[in-house]
Parts: structure tokens; C-alpha cells; sequence
């Protein structure tokens, strides 16, 4: 190759890269950077102010708002993660039946993961209101709920958590049960046709032979799962507000509160690195996960 | 008889899912008949939602005399240009790290895989700090740029560009074709599919992103709508119409989006989901 093609090749290459590769660095890489900075010193909206070295990072581990937002987190990931799941394999299951409405469902059971946010959080708030609210509504209407009393969904603890799990079920179980479907449908015919012969009734089937088959699938999904309930933050900003009295507040929420409404950004720049390690570690391990996986397949 | 007893039985399973299917869909449907409600309605039972008459005004007032539609305004632009600069910025990145041979290229590449490894939700503060330092908070650049750039989309297209035959672009520069026009005639013809998928979960995403517009936009005129439409529903504290009304406009144009493209959207998180 000549040395001015070398050359050429080289400036267009680089030429086409930079768009991305400036963005790239300023908005994900550097931030990651920046933050270990900004996480050493005491810092407000206006910018630097002192220079505090570790003191960030010591304060949060005696902040006790700090240790309950990282309990509410993970009890979050507690509570959604198994009812995604599990519901996920349900669902997908039922999706996969060779009957006429199989594709409808396909598209009911996706449909709620692509309304915005906000907006599945505020149906969800309406949904469990009291008096005007559909959930109460339906209770009255099928005897479920004496007339005249109403349940209080968002004053008590457990019964706010009840919401903001069925919301996210709700909201986000889709693309679980996408990934299920796929693999359902990546099982030969053959597979069942010869547990037919064999005289294994359906659900022998489905406990012998389909769940261990997706046993990687629910290893990928239970890790996406964890990664997305760790991130967990605008639903519950928007139906609890992370109340009552702060007892369903997560982490984020903490974060977002400590930077942007006490004005205190190099206090919650270190407490990012909490979440930010934690997701590292699930994101590796669901890549290794995967990699094992695609390995299986290939072989 | 046993035969008779497994049809039984899958009736009962496809029943069963048919009303699964119908309560995944009922927060939709009953925020969409709240919307066509005339507003003071008096609501006595969940039914009185469902029962007549109806009227599509609360839409034309919202969209003739709020914010709302200055806000769906933004949203609609961001997110076409959040897509239309994704497509472009990775699909010129992706041709040159999978069809150009230059110095360091897999070294870029190594770099550009880290962003896999980086939640944005963990640098949300540094970056606020990055984006006001620069001067694009409260700037429709400040709401779209950071989307832009993200490493996935990449890799799905370096995967894809690769299984473009190499002896096809060679044969098109042997016959004085310039980079642009082999990226611009060739490759970007050829990829449809994979564009389409992208283009898809960018629009998407940008149209649901909702951390950080909430701390991008300062001013209401520069509001999105998962920002926007918390704060106008808060000011509605007894009233469900008018809030229905604007989630309804919120979620619309990304409902017809979605049964329209409803195929490719499963196939592109099928994809993602396996390569990763």
C-alpha cells in the first residue's frame, strides 16, 4: 500500500470516526472521569468550592439516608425482580400457544413498555386513587371492597411498594417476555414431538424438558432484571414521591436530591460510584453469562 | 375422552391469556375513555368512565391552549434529531472501524466498547456539570446530544457493516468511487434493516427519556413531555380529564409508531438482546 494511501485512509477513517468519538467522550467517558474529581471536593450548582479528599466517600457510609436508600433499592430488586421473571415466563408462554390470537397478545403483553415513563407512572397513581381511582373502582363493583370504605394505597408502606411493583411489572415485563418467546421459539418441534410419543403430558413437558432448556434465557433475564430495578428511580419519584415519609425513596432519587435540591454535588458524585460499581459487577457478569451462553450455541 | 379433556383445557389457557392480555391493556384503555369524558363529570361507579357522552375537545383545548403542545413540539424535534444523528454519527463511525484499514483503528474500537460498561444513571451529576460548563442546559442541544453517541448501536452496526462483502466496496473503489459515495450508495442502501431497528429504539428512547431532561430543561418552553406532563397533571389536583387528556397525547404518536413498526421492534430486542 502507498504511503499517501496509508495516509488517506487514515484521515478519512479518523474524519468519519470524530462526530461520534467527540460526543462519545464528552457525554459518557468523561463525565465517569470528571465525577471521580468533582467526588473529592465540596462542590455546589455555581461550581468548586473546597477541596475535602475523601470525606465524601467516608460521610456516606455513616449517612443513614444514604444506608436506606441502598436498603429501599434493594428491596425493590427483591420484590420486581422474581415477579418479572416469573411473569415474563408466563406470559411468554401463553404467547407462544399456536392459537388465532397469539400475535394480539404478543403486542398487549409489549404495549405498556413503550408508553414514556411519566406517563405509566401517573396511569398507575390514577389507577390506585381512591374514590375516582379504577382499581378501587373495580374492588366496589365486584363486592371485593365494602361500598363506602376505600383503601389507602399510597399511605402505607407495603401497600406503596405493592403499587410501584405492579406498575413495573406492568410497565416493563415485555421485554422479558420478548426474550422468552424467542428462545420458546427456538425449541425444535422434534423436542416435543418425541416427549408426545414418549406419553409426557404437557406441563411434564413444560417442567422436563422447556425450562431446563431455558435455563441460560432466565440466567440473562434475572441479570437484565437486577441491572434495570438498581436503576429504578423515575417510577417512584413520580408515584410516591419516595414517601410515605421517604420510606420507599431509592437510591437515585437520594442522589438526585443531594446534587441538584441540597445542592450538594461532590457528596452525591461519590454516592454515584456506589451504583456505579454495583452495576459494573451485574453488568459483567451478565456479559460472561452471554458469552457462555453464545459459546453453547456454537457448539 | 382424553382428547376431549386437553381441548377443555386449552380453552381454558387461551381464555386465560385473552384476559391477561385484556388487563395489560386496561390502564390504556381506561386513561384513553377518562380523556373523552367532559370535564365535573359525576363519577359514581368505575363504569361511569367507560359510558357516554364522549368529546375529543379536551385534545383541541390542551393542544389549542396549553403548553402541551409546545411540548409535544419539542419532543417530536429532539427525538428526530436524537435519531437522524444516531443513524449518521454511527453508521460513518461504524463504515470506517469495519471497512477502512487505518492505524489504531482497534485500539478506537476498544475505547468505544468501555461505553458498555458506563450506566448513564451513575454519572448523572458530572455530566450535568460537563453540560452546564459548556453551556447547554436549558438548549435543545444540551437535550439531545448526550443521547447520541451510545456504544450499543455501534456495535450492532460494526457487527452488520462486517457481513458486507469486502470485494464489493473494493470493487467500487477500483472503479474511483470515493469513501462518502461507497458509505453513502453502497453500505447505507445495503443495511435497511439494521438502520430501521436502530432508528426505531432511538426515537423511542429519546421520546421516553426522562432523568435527564428533567434536570437539561430549566424553562417550561424548553420542556419535553415526560418532563412537562407531571407538572401540568400536578396542577389538576381533583380533575382526572384534562391529565388523562395530555398522557394520552403523550403516549399516542408512540403507540401508532409502535403497531405500525410492531415486527421489527420485536426482532430488534430479539437481536439485542442475544448479541448484546
Amino acid at each position: 500500500m502507498s504511503r499517501s494511501r496509508k495516509i488517506r485512509d487514515m484521515a478519512t477513517g479518523l474524519g468519519l470516526c470524530f462526530p461520534f468519538l467527540a460526543l462519545y467522550t464528552v457525554f459518557t467517558i468523561w463525565p465517569v472521569i470528571q465525577g471521580l474529581y468533582v467526588s473529592l471536593h465540596k462542590w455546589s450548582l455555581m461550581g468548586k468550592v473546597k477541596f475535602v479528599g475523601l470525606d465524601n466517600y467516608i460521610k456516606f457510609l455513616s449517612d443513614q439516608k444514604f444506608i436506606d436508600a441502598l436498603k429501599h433499592t434493594i428491596i425493590f430488586v427483591a420484590l420486581s425482580v422474581p415477579f418479572l421473571v416469573i411473569m415474563a415466563l408466563i406470559l411468554a408462554l401463553f404467547a407462544n400457544r399456536p392459537v388465532k390470537i397469539r400475535r394480539g397478545l404478543r403486542i398487549a403483553f409489549y404495549l405498556p413498555s413503550i408508553i414514556s415513563v411519566s406517563v405509566a407512572s401517573f396511569i398507575a397513581k390514577y389507577m390506585f386513587a381512591p374514590y375516582m381511582g379504577f382499581v378501587n373502582g373495580i374492588l366496589h363493583l365486584t363486592g371485593l371492597l365494602k361500598s363506602g370504605s376505600e383503601i389507602q394505597w399510597l399511605i402505607d408502606t407495603n401497600h406503596a411498594w405493592a403499587v410501584v411493583t405492579i406498575m413495573t411489572v406492568w410497565w416493563t415485563v415485555g421485554f422479558s417476555m420478548l426474550l422468552y418467546l424467542s428462545a420458546l421459539q427456538d425449541i425444535s418441534p422434534e423436542i416435543y414431538e418425541a416427549a408426545e410419543i414418549d406419553g409426557a403430558a404437557k406441563w411434564q413437558q413444560l417442567f422436563s424438558i422447556v425450562l431446563p432448556l431455558l435455563k441460560p434465557t432466565t440466567y440473562l433475564i434475572v441479570m437484565l432484571q437486577i441491572i434495570a430495578s438498581f436503576k429504578v428511580f423515575g417510577q417512584i419519584q413520580l408515584i410516591t414521591a419516595g414517601g410515605p415519609a421517604g420510606s420507599t425513596k431509592p437510591l437515585i432519587q437520594y442522589i438526585y436530591e443531594t446534587g441538584f435540591t441540597k445542592n450538594n454535588m461532590g457528596y452525591a458524585a461519590a454516592m454515584s460510584y456506589v451504583l456505579f460499581a454495583i452495576l459494573v459487577v451485574c453488568t459483567l457478569i451478565q456479559r460472561a453469562i452471554q458469552k457462555k451462553g453464545e459459546q453453547k450455541d456454537e457448539a | 375422552m382424553k382428547r376431549k379433556k386437553a381441548k377443555a383445557g386449552s380453552l381454558i389457557l387461551t381464555v386465560l391469556s385473552a384476559g391477561l392480555a385484556i388487563i395489560f391493556l386496561a390502564p390504556v384503555i381506561w386513561a384513553f375513555f377518562v380523556s373523552l369524558q367532559y370535564e365535573g363529570k359525576q363519577i359514581q361507579s368505575v363504569v361511569s368512565w367507560f359510558s357516554p357522552p364522549y368529546t375529543f375537545g379536551n385534545y383541541l383545548d390542551l393542544i389549542i391552549g396549553s403548553d402541551v403542545a409546545k411540548w409535544l413540539l419539542n419532543s417530536v424535534v429532539v427525538a428526530v434529531l436524537v435519531t437522524v444523528l444516531t443513524l449518521l454519527f454511527s453508521a460513518m463511525a461504524a463504515y470506517a472501524l469495519s471497512k477502512i484499514k487505518f492505524m489504531g483503528r482497534n485500539k478506537l474500537f476498544f475505547y468505544f466498547l468501555l461505553g458498555l460498561m458506563v450506566p448513564g444513571e451513575a454519572t448523572i451529576v458530572p455530566l450535568f456539570i460537563t453540560a452546564n460548563n459548556i453551556h447547554l442546559i436549558d438548549t435543545y442541544a444540551g437535550l439531545l446530544l448526550p443521547s447520541v453517541a451510545v456504544s450499543m448501536n455501534l456495535i450492532i452496526m460494526v457487527t452488520f457493516f462486517k457481513g458486507i462483502p469486502d470485494s464489493l466496496i473494493e470493487a467500487a473503489r477500483i472503479d474511483g468511487a470515493g469513501e462518502i459515495t461507497i458509505f453513502a450508495r453502497i453500505v447505507m442502501p445495503l443495511s435497511k434493516a439494521v438502520l430501521s431497528t436502530i432508528s426505531i429504539f432511538a426515537f423511542i428512547g429519546s421520546w421516553n427519556n426522562y432523568l435527564w431532561p428533567l434536570l437539561c430543561s430549566m424553562d417550561s418552553s424548553k420542556f419535553t413531555l415526560p418532563v412537562g406532563i407531571p407538572i401540568f397533571a400536578g396542577t389538576y389536583t381533583v380533575d382526572y380529564v384534562k391529565p388523562m387528556t395530555a398522557n394520552m397525547i403523550a403516549s399516542i404518536p408512540a403507540i401508532i409508531i409502535y403497531l405500525i413498526f410492531e415486527k421489527q421492534i420485536v426482532q430488534g430486542i430479539t437481536m439485542s438482546g442475544v448479541k448484546g
